[in-house]
């Protein structure tokens, strides 16, 4: 069973066509990676999936049904959650309190908002930073602080856009483990990543997206060693590599 | 002694003071400042609701003020009613021109909001300003209401004394305290902090910002309006551009500002600086230069503002922090 399904969504900003007809499902369960070069059209995917702003054609279906009209908040509560590409921490609170503001959505108890948040912060071995503000924490645990938040609104589709851009490659290695754990726990996830060696050990299936349009889809070792990838977005150094 | 019986020590003190005051103030002026005072840190807290937890900027707080005055005594006096009923009525007629303003200007961001608010307060002072009677309610115009002395009565809401307004206002600011409490620790207040600070961010995790802020707006400004019962009561009389006027608004602001808006205890600060701080300025400098304290309202902000940018609330906090644990410490 496909859990999202993205058919013929075309976006324009103005003049500017930033997503064509692009076309993509993903089933439950799985972990699909989407890249492409910058400007792609990657980020306008996740904002038209999250409700941020909708599509110019076409449909997109969250688990069989059409999220047309709906706001970033509905579809949270519909089990739909994402972090974003420049992080957004709530600076001047808690590590805690951030994550108890995504916990809030499927309770109004602060007792189990806390206990909810505080298991997620552990699942994301993060619970150690809990009184920190969130202004001050490094990249890498701002990077998992934002994933602690949507988790904490227990989705069933989580949308991550560039979570291991910055961090070295331990964190990279620990970032890696977390999302498999998520998976692990039956959550289906949709990356957006540039950085290749991530996109190998994760995703189950690629889609490349190049001008707003798909040029690629299939198995990641299959992706890499497409012609058409090659040269638009990894470049001949990838390929010989 | 633990830091929460330390807490809860000086707390049950604050209260017992402040109940006690009246019995040990025998001046009725000195009450009255104190009242204001009251009603102030009232006004700011009711304020810091939308203007401090929801982390927008509304400088139009007077018109709320102004719908709680102008509906229990309109109520009062051409209809019979008790201004302790025209109380609710007015604070629900506020919470209603509230989320009507909410609605369209929450759209908007920073100094936007806080321009529309203005402009609408102004409006409707102009307006009353203009209209002398309306069918068969009459506003008066520039001149105002004036509540005709009916002797001691609980009814109307007239005492000849100021200790039972004081109480009133104090049994006010302490229940609103409580209220603001309750909500900063409850989901709404998280809600709120949320989307103040990122709204985008707050949206992504199913908060419905808009709303959330509405429902503050509707709270706050029906609790803003209960208070302009109040002064018209304890005043018994009031005129637009005193009661709807934007010197009203910026106070309320400027009190939440230096005492830190979004904390609890911050409008209480503010006012316990500001209130005695404008009261002597009033008496001792008005008559050379009307306005002065204004002036030195503004200079203390931008010093505050400079110095101490979240308001005199965080440091004052520090300090107690740091003198509690030296207390309990040496105490234990």
């Amino acid at each position: 069973m496909n859990i999202l399904e993205i058919s013929e969504v075309t976006k324009n900003f103005g003049g500017l066509t930033a997503l064509n007809d692009v076309d993509m499902h993903i089933a439950k369960g799985e972990i699909l990676a989407l890249i492409g070069p910058n400007g792609a059209g990657k980020s306008t995917m996740f904002d038209c999936v999250a409700g941020v702003y909708p599509p110019s054609s076409g449909t997109i279906r969250f688990k069989g049904k059409s999220i047309a009209g709906l706001k970033p908040w509905d579809l949270c509560r519909l089990g739909l959650a994402r972090t974003f590409q420049i992080v957004k921490p709530f600076a001047a609170r808690t590590v805690l309190y951030n994550v108890m503001v995504g916990a809030f959505l499927r309770t109004s108890s602060t007792d189990k908002a806390r206990d909810k948040a505080l298991s997620v912060l552990e699942t994301l071995r993060l619970d150690h930073r809990k009184d920190m503000l969130a202004g001050t924490l490094t990249i890498a645990d701002r990077k998992r602080l934002e994933i602690a938040k949507a988790l904490a609104t227990e989705p069933e589709l989580l949308l991550l856009d560039e979570v291991m851009a910055g961090l070295r490659p331990t964190e990279m290695d620990d970032m890696i483990a977390i999302i498999r754990q998520l998976r692990g726990n039956g959550i289906t996830v949709f990356i957006i990543e540039h950085i290749m060696r991530a996109v190998m050990a994760l995703s189950d299936r690629v889609v490349v997206i190049h001008f707003g349009e798909k040029i690629a889809e299939g198995a990641p070792e299959d992706v890499t060693r497409d012609e058409n990838v090659i040269k638009a977005y990894l470049g001949s150094d990838y390929a010989t590599s | 002694m633990s830091r929460k019986q330390l807490d809860m020590t000086l707390l049950a003190l604050a209260g017992l003071i402040s109940f006690g005051l009246p019995l040990l103030i025998e001046s009725p002026t000195y009450l009255q400042i104190l009242i204001l005072l009251f009603f102030y840190a009232y006004l700011t807290t009711s304020w810091n609701l939308v203007g401090g937890f929801a982390g927008v900027l509304p400088l139009g707080h007077a018109v709320f003020v102004g719908i709680g005055a102008y509906t229990s005594t309109i109520l009062a006096l051409q209809f019979n009613l008790s201004p302790w009923f025209g109380m609710l009525v007015g604070g629900m007629v506020a919470a209603l021109v509230g989320v009507a303003i909410g609605k369209p200007t929450f759209r908007m961001r920073g100094a936007y909001f806080a321009l529309c608010t203005i402009a609408f307060s102004e409006g409707v002072r102009v307006m009353i300003e203009n209209i002398d009677s309306l069918g068969p309610i009459k506003f008066n115009g520039p001149r105002g209401l004036l509540i005709p002395l009916k002797g001691e009565s609980f009814w109307n809401y007239q005492f000849m004394h100021k200790e039972p307004y004081y109480y009133i206002i104090l049994t006010m600011l302490v229940l609103v305290l409580a209220l603001t409490w309750f909500i900063s620790r409850s989901k709404m207040g998280y809600y709120l902090a949320a989307g103040g600070d990122e709204p985008d961010a707050a949206q992504a995790l199913g908060v419905d910002v808009a709303k959330y802020k509405l429902i503050a707006l509707g709270l706050s400004s029906f609790l803003t309006a209960l208070a302009g019962t109040f002064y018209a009561q304890l005043m018994l009389y009031f005129y637009p551009k005193g009661i709807l006027g934007l010197d009203l608004s910026f106070e309320i602001a400027f009190i939440a500002l230096i005492g830190g808006r979004g904390m609890i205890a911050g409008p209480l600060i503010g006012a316990l600086v500001l209130r005695p701080l404008n009261e002597f300025t009033r008496i001792y400098l008005s008559n050379q230069l009307p306005g002065l304290h204004l002036v030195i309202f503004g200079l203390i902000l931008i010093l505050v503002m400079l110095f101490q940018p979240k308001g005199l609330t965080l440091p004052l906090t520090r300090l107690y922090d740091r003198l509690a644990s030296k207390i309990t410490t040496t105490g234990a």
